[in-house]
């Protein structure tokens, strides 16, 4: 504790590098069926298709979607200035659930199918950006209801999340009774969390995106320090407490966003992860941040590799958002009583 | 060298039925410890508060080192002044060397990222303070004193030329009071001053070279504390009887509230 905290980040970066590549060799290996990584290196068929169309666009997108969870769940947790706030409890994911309703309902219009076509020639899906927008406009929502008195009231803006994610999800339920079986069925598992096969294009366009936030809140990280002190304490040291609050809470938004596209509600990974990272390092985010992007791809790597094994003699998959909870439920209690 | 100008301060809390502060001014310069007392709700917190440009004055004007306080960025203001609240947050889960670094946080980059330099200054504030053996430990483990030392540390690291400190002997025993007063009394020789809010009268006849009296959001009496200090200022003020009689060992004034048995 006495070097410095970029030594302090390093050093965990250099523990967690080698854990999410073992995370990801992990998940390489395991699926549905049995392939060989040589053969699949040396090109033969089938196992060079379902290594690299299949399982590596899957670790990916698992490694990049738990990095946002987890990057969102610290920021919202250290400007909130509550250790239980996380990207699901603050309405971000109700926002995104309407917006995905939404484009589910509407694409049985003709407005619909027109956006559809539109989006899908830009090589995203309309679902996506709808859930993106849900997100962003129920950040926007909670930034301002939360506040009193022009200040973000860390209190207030939870209950406003609270109440939101409520009220989101009385309104998709709403929605999913005038769905069709099968749309049903895919809202349902976009809900529940699904990390699906996406091109590599897209991954790699996601990854891109997701430095924006990424770097935008270690940027922040010696600020978010300084918000525990309170916002008088804070601004006491210079500073700006508004717009730090601003910039790190549409960086998480705009993280969640991107994450939820993709996958739907993976919940938990922004709670634990931070969690779990923080009792090893310390709270320094300078430190949290880098290691719980770290953490939380491997650990949303893994927890997938272990929805694919779970039921793999049913020949069935547990959406990955339910393994995360059923896995972090209880790791969240022991995290808890272990701090106590 | 006026490290702080403050002419005229009126501000009223939003909502409030009255001024908070109703035209006072005040002066700190290099070299001085001044402190602000008088009896609750006088105004001296909003006071310290509007001098380290955490509310903004309704009318009037403070300077920090001959510049006006609004044209610094919040930056530089906090390389020119460090405040040290009332009730620093006692929660927190970061170490008291951790503490003690965030005071230098005006001083660092985009990255914040510290420097040996940085390190050491944090360092050297906690051993000022006695608080070298709790630098490891969550400050959410201290006590009372212990984390208040951390805070002042904090305060001290930030190495602003005025220190503007509320209430910072009030969960402090009389080792550590001393100790602050001596940590003041280094700071002001080496150019440096600084502002106290204080209810302690005894420790403020000790500890400072000039006392502002402060009642309903104005100045009601301003000078040495032999000058304040006296039973026929304090009395009216604080609205009881208080005698004043010499510290047998120093000749500094004490002052007592006269209590019926």
């Amino acid at each position: 504790m006495r070097r410095s905290a970029a030594a302090r980040a390093a050093f965990a970066v250099t523990i967690l590098a080698p854990l999410v590549v073992v995370a990801a060799a992990v998940g390489l290996a395991t699926g549905a069926g049995e392939l060989s990584i040589r053969a699949a290196l040396q090109g033969r068929e089938p196992d060079a298709t379902v290594l690299f169309r299949l399982r590596v666009p899957r670790v990916l997108l698992a490694a990049e979607v738990g990095a946002a969870l987890s990057v969102a769940g610290v920021a919202l947790q250290a400007l909130l200035r509550n250790p239980l706030a996380d990207p699901f409890v603050f309405g971000l994911s109700g926002g995104a659930a309407i917006g995905i309703a939404v484009v589910t309902v509407a694409s049985g219009s003709a407005i619909g199918a027109v956006a559809t076509s539109a989006a899908s020639f830009l090589g995203v899906l309309p679902a996506q950006l709808a859930a993106v927008a849900g997100a962003m406009a129920a950040a926007l929502l909670v930034f301002t209801l939360g506040r009193a008195r022009g200040q973000l009231e860390p209190a207030r803006a939870l209950l406003v999340g609270i109440v939101f994610n409520s009220f989101a999800s009385a309104l998709v339920l709403s929605v999913e009774a005038v769905l069709r079986p099968d749309q049903m069925q895919a809202v349902s598992l976009w809900l529940a969390g699904t990390l699906g096969y996406e091109p590599m294009s897209l991954l790699a366009g996601a990854g891109i995106a997701l430095v924006v936030p990424a770097l935008v809140l270690v940027a922040l990280a010696g600020r978010l320090n300084l918000l525990a002190l309170g916002d008088e304490g804070a601004a006491a040291l210079g500073v700006d407490v508004a717009r730090t609050r601003l910039f790190a809470f549409f960086a998480a938004s705009a993280a969640v966003g991107i994450a939820v596209a993709f996958t739907g509600l993976v919940g938990f990974v922004g709670l634990i992860v931070p969690h779990a990272v923080r009792l090893v390092t310390g709270p320094d985010h300078r430190v949290v941040l880098p290691a719980s992007a770290l953490g939380g791809a491997a650990f949303l790597i893994l927890a997938d590799a272990l929805a694919r094994v779970l039921f793999r003699g049913l020949g069935a998959e547990p959406p990955v958002g339910a393994v995360t909870a059923i896995v972090g439920a209880p790791l969240f209690v022991l995290l808890m009583r272990s701090r106590a | 060298m006026i490290l702080l100008e403050a002419r005229g301060l009126r501000y009223r809390h939003a909502g409030a039925s009255r001024d908070a502060l109703a035209g006072a001014s005040l002066s700190v310069a290099a070299g001085e410890v001044v402190a602000a007392i008088g009896p609750n709700a006088a105004g001296k917190s909003t006071l310290a508060r509007l001098c380290c440009g955490l509310l903004s004055a309704q009318e009037g004007a403070i300077s920090l080192s001959g510049t006006p306080l609004t044209q610094l960025t919040r930056r530089e203001r906090a390389r020119r002044v460090a405040f040290l609240p009332q009730n620093p947050p006692h929660d927190l889960s970061f170490t008291a060397r951790e503490v003690a670094l965030m005071g230098r946080a005006p001083h660092l980059g985009l990255w914040s990222l510290e420097g040996p330099h940085d390190l050491e200054s944090a360092r050297a504030a906690l051993e000022q303070f006695d608080a070298l053996d709790l630098a490891d430990r969550p400050v959410s483990q201290l006590s009372g004193g212990e984390r208040q030392r951390v805070f002042l540390a904090r305060a001290f690291a930030q190495e602003a030329a005025l220190l503007i400190l509320d209430e910072p002997t009030a969960a402090l025993d009389l080792a550590h009071q001393v100790l602050l007063v001596n940590a003041l009394r280094r700071k002001s020789r080496d150019g440096g001053g600084a502002l106290l809010v204080l209810h302690d009268l005894a420790l403020a006849g000790a500890a400072c070279d000039r006392l502002v009296l402060l009642d309903r959001g104005q100045v009601i009496a301003e000078g040495s504390p032999a000058e304040v200090l006296r039973p026929e200022v304090l009395s009216p003020v604080y609205g009881t009887p208080v005698d004043v009689v010499p510290n047998p060992g120093t000749g500094q004034p004490l002052v007592a509230p006269r209590i019926a048995r």
